[in-house]
């Protein structure tokens, strides 16, 4: 057999390889550095993932491309509208990540610091492998390299006995999760031959029930990853002790880069005669995961378990959209939509939530939050306006991403769906409301530890939320350019 | 010859072992033992099909060949913060793992 | 069409105090006086605007008047979209008049967080004035959604005891019914192609299939608000953890708009729906009446009792829309602002009267005419117009919808017994008002620490006796007031009853 190098044209991924390498840089500085220059870890981070948006938007100006053409093969990174969206994502989550995590790891007297910022460098780079991977294999690839540094970051508070404990307990969920994953993703190249995700498309009746078999694990091994119900498990012990900077950064990116692959399989590689099966099977697992997070987060004392079931509850409000595919037009666009937003909102009520933490896992229960609008009235309004837009109040972008959801469900005539969809926002209402009601009819004392990197993080994500709830137009024309060309065929739309 | 549904058993059934290792054990090595074992299923599921449906493209040991790497990194990983709760606690027992409870 | 600024100028009026007193210096003594005296007028001048458009306004024409468009969001077929007719323009300025009137009454009643707090009652205000002005549903369920927010916070921060509970209680059945809603809307959206009334009242059929399951999504929200019978168990725990100023919006305000959106919404763009539900409507409407009234009869705390007096009230609202004839819809405009005026009153006097005591109970209170001559005669007149006395504004309400009922083509063979059922409301209201009256004002001034009370201030005197020229004005004259709506329900009937008919 003749070896041919493969033809790769590194300028169109550039954003992801820019990601890697800096991640690279890092790993080499950190053992060649002195001490004191190892503070420069964030901001060569930060400088990277600044240099990789610019590379998405210039390709994202550019147009849509498609590399890594094996001999005789299809591409296996598409690089579409879609795949810069979510690239563009990943990048503003790891910067605002980034801007957290510098107070927050010196608050909590974390020291591997440029260690910190290398995995997350190589955990942005998955997930954007995620959003562009068009092939079986790189979508395992992409995953393993989102998931495996977060391994670590969850126990990176070392030797505080709950991060440790969190990460073993990711670990072991998620190792399994990825085993499903690929399990799955075996069987589909086995029932039809090829890895390329138009191949499989093709050759996935012919694949029969082997296919469908794969195509259920491997959505059984996503499922956990975006903690959808029944493989939520894990969610809430992790996030609660994990470092919180690190359940901020991974409550958004892991999840959004589980759903970037999730959308993309559903898409393109399952034909359309499928699709009353899985989104069956979807919409169930939609109506349990909102049900399911929404209700058992009524219950939480402490503020980052609340958070988990509330990430999983929005998961739910995504899965809607992915339920609602091959029906309707806009589902896609819904689902960017909403994680766009999810995003922003999320991301800024965790930086609240850090600074009223203090160090050694303190200040993270609701009770501390009383009284808070007397202390910072300014903090206190930034977060209860951060939590009525998780419930989705008009006016922030939270209503505009539970608006397109809604939509495009109806559109997909999933009613039932739709309504407990409602139903469990109003629930969710609840229990967002009481930590504005700790905030603001209680009395209490503790104050909050500003430091510029944080407050530029949360203003960011402030104005953000403000603009799309204010000024949806923009964001939502972007989703809609950025929705999969195949799937709006597929919805004859 | 072996027909290829041979190899998809026992690639199943390796694949059912490690999953019971996970759910029913409670010691951390062993679990992460049987989720080493839902990998090789993997890895004779992928060798499996690469030779008897399409052994014309390299694909599938080429993929093999990742999952070996990803078990590696995983395991090491996994070994790592096994060990270093072991020198906190003792134990390696998940189910004395419960600082964090429902 | 042409584009008047105007409305979008009055909704915007309030926003402009929020600014200021944002603004506003924090730390110094008279910052307390600053905020107040900017919130009160911010309150005055959109009340003198209201009233100052009114001269723009043409009662003969049907349409909405005044309109203001623009694109919003054109992704989603979204615009902006403001107007004003018959069915709202009373709703405007009772929105301005009662929101000025809430703000003037906290004066001397809040005394911590005072900026917050008129934040918090100017932005609802906005929000009460968005959700009357806007014709595009997708503007209306914010404004709607809105309203929710500022409301929660004054009952949240200053109520009463229970004001948590009672707080969360109000956001959540509110939101509930109105997230149904929001699934009726989004349907109705996406069989017509845009959110905008106008146009989806004229393409009604692009969605008329559907139409009996959207009538009951709108109507559940709106049956909440007002609210009607198995919905209200949110109201008076509201009303009474609520400060003074909250009650007297919440009543005054918010509840109307349950009402109008009935008949904004589900008349126009579900008539055989709205044909078909009235009897059910209606027989809630009754058990409301009925209801409330029995169980106002039974309080001894006089702010409940004026609470549980609402729901009787609304009832009577509610009836006369659903009767589905002109007459019915004018009364039920009508009887919409009386009951705005006589309880956002009974409210105001119930904490002239609580700041002093710190008490509601009927049996702390007795003679109090003989201590408080002034506020015993307001009071008296406020009663009497709450129970519907002949002269005062709340007979010419409750007898317009009384008369609708009885000549309702709606309501079946036997309209006469939805009448005869209400009347007894009319009679009950006397009733458990006048023992309510009878406990507080008549009988010995024995309780000691009644004795020195004191009368109604000049402030409180000037507010009172702006509600009673309404009062009495409405009583007397009551044409002006009818004129300015027939119009716009004569055409809503004829549309209403043609399409239900053929």
């Amino acid at each position: 057999m003749e070896f041919q190098a493969p033809a790769i044209n590194i300028a169109i991924i550039l954003p992801v390889v820019i990601v890697a390498g800096f991640g690279l840089v890092l790993m080499i500085l950190d053992m060649l550095m002195e001490d004191e220059l190892r503070g420069l870890g964030p901001w060569i981070s930060l400088g990277g993932l600044v240099l990789a948006g610019l590379q998405t938007i210039a390709l994202w100006l550019g147009g849509s491309y498609e590399t890594f053409i094996p001999v005789g093969g299809h591409p296996m990174v598409v690089v579409d509208g879609y795949a810069h969206f979510f690239n563009m994502l990943f990048i503003i989550t790891g910067i605002l990540a980034i801007l957290m995590s510098m107070p927050y790891l010196i608050k909590a007297d974390i020291d591997e610091k440029a260690e910190y910022y290398m995995l997350l460098m190589f955990s942005i780079s998955g997930m954007m492998l995620m959003g562009m991977a068009n092939d079986l294999l790189l979508i395992f690839i992409g995953l393993e390299l989102l998931s495996i540094p977060l391994y670590v970051m969850c126990g990176i508070a070392r030797p505080r006995e709950a991060s440790e404990e969190s990460a073993m307990k990711y670990f072991l969920l998620g190792a399994f999760a990825s085993g499903f994953l690929v399990f799955g993703l075996a069987l589909l190249y086995g029932a039809t031959g090829s890895t390329a995700l138009p191949v499989v498309v093709e050759n996935f009746t012919a694949g029969g029930v082997i296919a469908y078999t794969g195509l259920a694990m491997q959505l059984v091994g996503l499922a956990f990853k975006v903690g959808a119900v029944p493989f939520h498990m894990w969610t809430p012990d992790v996030y609660e002790g994990a470092p919180t900077a690190v359940t901020a950064f991974m409550s958004v990116g892991a999840k959004v880069g589980g759903f970037a692959a999730m959308i993309r399989i559903l898409a393109e590689a399952v034909p359309q005669e499928s699709a009353p099966i899985w989104t069956t099977a979807i919409a169930i697992i939609a109506a349990a995961t909102l049900i399911l997070g929404n209700v058992v987060a009524i219950s939480q004392t402490n503020i980052k378990r609340m958070l988990a079931y509330s990430s999983i509850a929005h998961g739910g409000y995504i899965l809607m959209a992915v339920a609602a595919l091959p029906f309707s037009g806009d589902a896609v666009s819904a689902s960017l939509t909403y994680m766009l937003t999810y995003m922003f909102t999320n991301l800024g009520a965790f930086a609240v939530i850090m600074m009223v933490e203090k160090s050694g896992n303190r200040g993270v229960l609701l009770e501390d939050y009383k009284g808070l609008s007397k202390r910072n009235l300014g903090m206190a309004l930034i977060l209860a306006y951060f939590m009525f837009s998780l419930i989705g109040m008009p006016l922030t972008g939270g209503f505009i991403g539970k608006f397109v959801v809604f939509q495009a469900a109806i559109d997909a005539n999933l009613i039932w769906l739709t309504i407990i969809g409602v139903v469990t926002a109003a629930v969710s209402a609840y229990y967002y409301l009481r930590v504005v009601f700790y905030m603001f009819m209680f009395d209490g004392q503790g104050d909050l530890e500003f430091s510029p990197a944080m407050m530029t993080a949360t203003t960011v994500a402030l104005v953000a939320t403000l603009a799309i709830g204010f000024f949806p137009g923009l964001w939502l024309n972007l989703a809609r350019t950025a929705s999969l060309a195949s799937q709006l065929l597929m919805a004859g739309g | 010859m072996i027909p290829l549904s041979w190899y998809l058993i026992v690639s199943a059934c390796l694949f059912c072992i490690g999953l019971y290792g996970v759910m029913a054990r409670r010691n951390a090595v062993a679990m992460l033992m049987a989720v080493e074992l839902t990998l090789n299923a993997v890895n004779i599921n992928l060798i499996a099909f690469w030779r008897y449906n399409n052994p014309g493209e390299p694909i599938g040991v080429a993929w093999a060949i990742f999952v070996l790497t990803v078990a590696a990194a995983e395991a090491a990983v996994g070994l790592a913060l096994i060990i270093s709760i072991y020198r906190q606690r003792d134990s390696v027992v998940a189910e004395e793992l419960d600082i964090l409870k429902y | 069409m042409t584009n008047s600024i105007v409305l979008t100028l009055l909704m915007s009026l309030p926003l402009v105090g929020v600014v200021v007193i944002l603004f506003l210096p924090v730390f110094n003594n008279q910052t307390d006086f600053n905020i107040k005296f900017v919130a009160n007028a911010t309150a005055i001048i959109t009340l003198l605007f209201s009233i100052a458009i009114l001269p723009l306004y043409d009662m003969g024409v049907p349409t909405l008047q005044l309109e203001d468009t623009g694109s919003w969001i054109d992704a989603l077929g979204v615009t902006y979209h403001v107007g004003v007719d018959g069915l709202s323009i009373l709703m405007i300025l009772l929105t301005t008049f009662i929101s000025a009137v809430a703000i003037g009454s906290s004066w001397n009643g809040i005394d911590k967080q005072v900026k917050q707090y008129y934040i918090f009652m100017l932005l609802l205000e906005t929000g009460m004035l968005g959700v009357f002005l806007a014709q595009d549903l997708f503007l209306f369920y914010i404004f709607w959604e809105f309203t929710l927010v500022p409301m929660y916070f004054l009952i949240g921060i200053w109520g009463g005891k229970e004001r948590v509970y009672a707080s969360i209680k109000f956001f959540l059945y509110t939101m509930a019914g109105s997230l149904l809603m929001l699934i009726a809307i989004l349907y109705v959206g996406i069989q017509a192609g845009t959110f905008n009334l106008p146009e989806l009242i004229a393409n009604r059929e692009l969605y008329a299939g559907a139409q009996q399951w959207l009538f009951w999504g709108f109507a559940i929200a709106f049956a909440i608000k007002v609210p009607v019978f198995p919905f209200h168990s949110w109201l008076p725990d509201a009303h009474t953890q609520a400060p003074t100023a909250g009650s007297i919006v919440l009543a005054g305000v918010l509840l109307k708009m349950g009402t109008y959106g009935f008949m904004r919404f589900n008349l126009p763009m579900f008539p055989e729906a709205s044909t078909n539900a009235a009897p059910i409507m209606a027989t809630l409407a009754i058990i409301g009446i009925i209801y409330g009234a029995i169980v106002s009869f039974a309080q001894t705390d006089v702010k409940k009792l004026v609470a549980y007096s609402s729901i009787s009230h609304l009832g009577f609202v509610m009836l006369g829309i659903f009767s589905l004839n002109e007459i019915g819809i004018q009364g039920a405009i009508l009887q919409g602002v009386n009951h705005g005026l006589s309880t956002g009153a009974l409210f105001f006097l119930v904490g002239v009267i609580y700041e002093q005591r710190h008490t509601r109970e009927i049996s702390e209170f007795g003679g109090l005419w003989r201590a408080m001559p002034v506020f015993a005669v307001t009071s008296l007149i406020v009663t009497l117009s709450s129970m519907g006395l002949p002269g005062l504004n709340g007979f010419v309400g409750e007898f317009s919808i009384l008369l609708a009922s009885t000549g309702s083509d709606a309501l079946g063979d036997s309209p006469w017994i939805y009448t005869a059922f209400a009347t007894s409301g009319v009679i009950l209201a006397a009733i458990y008002l006048l023992k309510m009256y009878q406990g507080v004002f008549m009988g010995p001034l024995d309780n000691p620490k009644n004795q020195a009370l004191r009368d109604m201030n000049r402030g409180e005197l000037a507010i009172m006796l702006s509600f009673l020229l309404f009062i009495v004005w409405i009583g007397i004259a009551p044409s002006i007031w009818f004129a300015s709506m027939d119009a716009t329900v004569a055409d809503l009937i004829q549309n209403v009853v043609m399409m239900a008919g053929g």
